[in-house]
């Protein structure tokens, strides 16, 4: 179907643009229903499109030498997509909530990371349709959209919790945001979520070194990109941990910090991934 | 349809005076009775509140309505207040002033506070409390429907019931709300088993709140308010052990100095390890010491004055949807005259062809008595010339009627016409 390639970066990514906008309006002026219908028949647009594009490009790319999503640039729109369908997620259960302001630049951020990356391959294109390999690519980047998501409702909470703690809540219709019980829970949800998705992630990643090493059990721990990966998942791990059982961190406002140094671990680590090349041998 | 309103309000009268005029549910139907042997033509309805009094009397009548005098020598009466008295501090309203100005309270436009949805539970006690001391009451339904018709369209077509303007539901339904996502599993501390305790605790409950605890200095006050929302009690030397508990805490109570201060808090932040609270202070003077707020990061502590700001914003943002709500009220207290024409109109129109046909029959019927030997033929003819004649020479008069009740005017009486017809054709 040739109207499928004609659906572009720019469709779904201007479509978020107006989304984004129409929240920043709700700043400074009270809800209306107009604005509310193009917020939604935007985000419902551009999720489409969004969509669209990622089966498309996706499909094509089966039939040649390296998988579309195994890039980084597919890699970074497939994130984005997530993040969209949480987004729509909330506009639908949250529906008077401005969460959008938060959520919307983080979706347009990784869009135009991966449009900046560019196609930049992360595997090579022996490992990228292993089963290992897809196991780890997918469950990296579900543990890659919760950090995103819990760092969200992480700053969500601060800002939130600041605003009623000043006195200084907006006036009817502007600027709402979910309850703070709520935000720490899904901040506490998230950080669960990334912390089984990223040691499903590292598994899978040592299980593909295991088969593809032909001297026997051999894990490159010397590699950057491996150690930063263990330590991320053990920093989730104790922040799981902590927010379960440890009183004082279970204070919805260390939760946020949590998430917060978690999305902060969690560029770090992206960032290392990106300079000393994963999957590729480039660092190997 | 002629009415009348006489009473008062807030807008004209204080607590005292309202409290005064006040009729308690009980004693409605007396006074209606009462009412009922003096002007038994009329129909009449009681709307007793606690910001306002008010006595509906209509009827098809003019004549039937009793006048604004005789409706105060009757309250005088009742409640032994001079009429002089009542005659300076009672509003009254006729006819279309009148029906806008029941529209008006029934969508909750004069109420104290704007917007508030009791009003029209108690118009719709009043309506039947009228129509149980008098059935057939057609006006009254007519009224009386139409008013619950046009609150309906105000709430449905408005949003000047939206953003809450009391203080207890702005402190549960848009504070409590933005820190908890529900109340079922939250442990809530009242202090304090007054009016603003109760009034807290009804939102609350209608919250979904479910774990209770009252403590009052006297117990038995707590006991009391703690039974009603099926809550439990706590003894008042047990309150550091129960705010290191709370979730929620509503503080009420009428203590001259702050019950907790800072010194007394430490120990309670302690004991919760670092667990969120939230302390609605709702009493004069406070009943927490405003430093607790500042200095323990994980207690969210509101004054009556910060919650008085946020329900002042409200209802300014309530008055926004004034110019609409006003404007639904105009449409049907025009529409319910039209209406009330048409109907009169109707009535006229019917009566004077009934009158016009039975004279045509008569005089049908003799002129064929002498004309025996006319065929079948020209006998309907003839019938059909008759009925043709009456109907142009009432053709004209009937339009104007109708051109006249069309009329925009909201005056129940613009049927000069109609009156003129009446009297002109001697009809009922």
């Amino acid at each position: 179907m040739h109207w499928l390639a004609k659906i572009s970066i720019t469709c779904f990514a201007a479509s978020y643009m107006v989304v984004l906008a129409v929240e920043l309006v709700r700043l400074y002026f009270p809800r209306s229903a107009v604005r509310s219908t193009i917020k939604v028949g935007f985000a419902v647009a551009g999720f489409f499109a969004h969509t669209v594009f990622l089966y498309h490009h996706t499909n094509l790319s089966f039939g040649q030498s390296g998988l579309w999503l195994g890039s980084w640039f597919g890699w970074s729109l497939a994130g984005a997509w997530l993040l969209a369908a949480a987004y729509l997620w909330l506009v639908f259960q949250k529906f008077n909530s401005s969460t959008g302001l938060f959520l919307l630049p983080m979706i347009l951020s990784l869009i135009g990371w991966g449009v900046w990356v560019g196609s930049d391959s992360l595997f090579t294109a022996d490992r990228e349709k292993t089963i290992w390999s897809m196991v780890h690519g997918f469950s990296l980047l579900l543990g890659t959209a919760a950090v995103a998501l819990g760092f969200v409702f992480g700053v969500m909470y601060l800002v939130h919790a600041r605003r009623i703690k000043s006195k200084t809540l907006p006036a009817p219709g502007q600027f709402r945001l979910p309850s703070l019980e709520w935000l720490r829970l899904q901040a506490e949800r998230s950080v669960l979520v990334s912390a089984i998705f990223f040691g499903l992630g590292l598994l899978s990643g040592i299980a593909l070194n295991l088969s593809t090493t032909s001297e026997g059990i051999v894990i490159p721990w010397k590699n950057p990109v491996i150690w930063s990966s263990a330590a991320l998942f053990g920093w989730l791990i104790f922040t799981c941990l902590g927010s379960k059982f440890y009183r004082p961190t279970r204070n919805g406002r260390k939760v946020a910090m949590l998430v917060l140094l978690s999305f902060l671990f969690l560029v770090i680590e992206l960032g290392i991934a990106w300079w000393f090349g994963h999957g590729t041998g480039a660092s190997s | 349809m002629n009415m009348l309103v006489i009473g008062c309000s807030h807008h004209v009268a204080d607590a005292a005076f309202r409290e005064r005029v006040a009729f308690a549910p009980d004693q409605v139907s007396g006074f209606l009775d009462s009412y009922y042997e003096k002007y038994p033509d009329s129909e009449a309805l009681l709307l007793s509140t606690c910001n306002r009094t008010e006595l509906y009397v209509l009827s098809e009548q003019a004549e039937a309505v009793p006048s604004r005098g005789d409706l105060i020598q009757l309250l005088s009466s009742r409640h032994g207040i001079a009429a002089e008295e009542l005659d300076s501090s009672l509003y009254a309203h006729q006819d279309a002033e009148a029906v806008s100005h029941l529209f008006s309270v029934s969508s909750s436009l004069d109420s104290m506070v704007v917007g508030e949805s009791q009003i029209v539970s108690q118009v719709k006690q009043a309506y039947e409390m009228a129509i149980d001391a008098r059935p057939k009451a057609p006006l009254i339904h007519r009224t009386f429907d139409a008013a619950i018709r046009v609150a309906k369209r105000v709430s449905t077509e408005t949003k000047i019931h939206e953003n809450r303007v009391s203080v207890p539901s702005v402190a549960i339904n848009v504070l409590a709300k933005q820190i908890f996502e529900r109340f079922d599993n939250k442990k809530i501390l009242v202090l304090g088993a007054g009016e603003m305790a109760e009034e807290t605790l009804t939102y609350l409950k209608a919250a979904g709140a479910s774990q209770i605890t009252v403590a009052n200095r006297t117990h038995e006050r707590a006991v009391s308010l703690a039974e009603k929302f099926d809550g439990q009690t706590a003894q008042w030397s047990e309150l550091t052990n129960q705010l290191a508990q709370a979730d929620l805490v509503v503080s009420t109570t009428g203590a001259k100095e702050p019950i907790v201060d800072v010194a007394s808090f430490a120990p309670v932040m302690k004991a919760r390890g670092q667990k969120m609270l939230f302390v609605l202070d709702l009493a004069i003077p406070r009943d927490f010491d405003d430093r607790i707020g500042q200095q323990f990061e994980d207690v969210y502590l509101y004054s009556l004055d910060d919650l008085q700001r946020e329900c002042e914003r409200n209802m300014s943002s309530r008055k926004n949807h004034w110019p609409k709500a006003r404007k639904i009220v105009a449409d049907e207290t025009e529409s319910f005259f039209r209406d009330t024409r048409r109907r009169a109109s109707g009535s006229t129109i019917a009566q004077l062809k009934k009158q016009a046909n039975s004279i045509k029959d008569d005089e049908l019927k003799r002129l064929l008595n002498r004309l025996e030997s006319t065929s079948d033929k020209d006998r309907e003819q003839i019938e059909k010339s008759f009925h043709r004649l009456v109907n142009k020479i009432l053709h004209p008069p009937l339009e104007s009627i109708r051109e006249e009740s069309a009329t925009d005017q909201s005056d129940p009486k613009p049927v000069g016409l109609l009156e003129a017809m009446k009297r002109l054709f001697q009809l009922e």
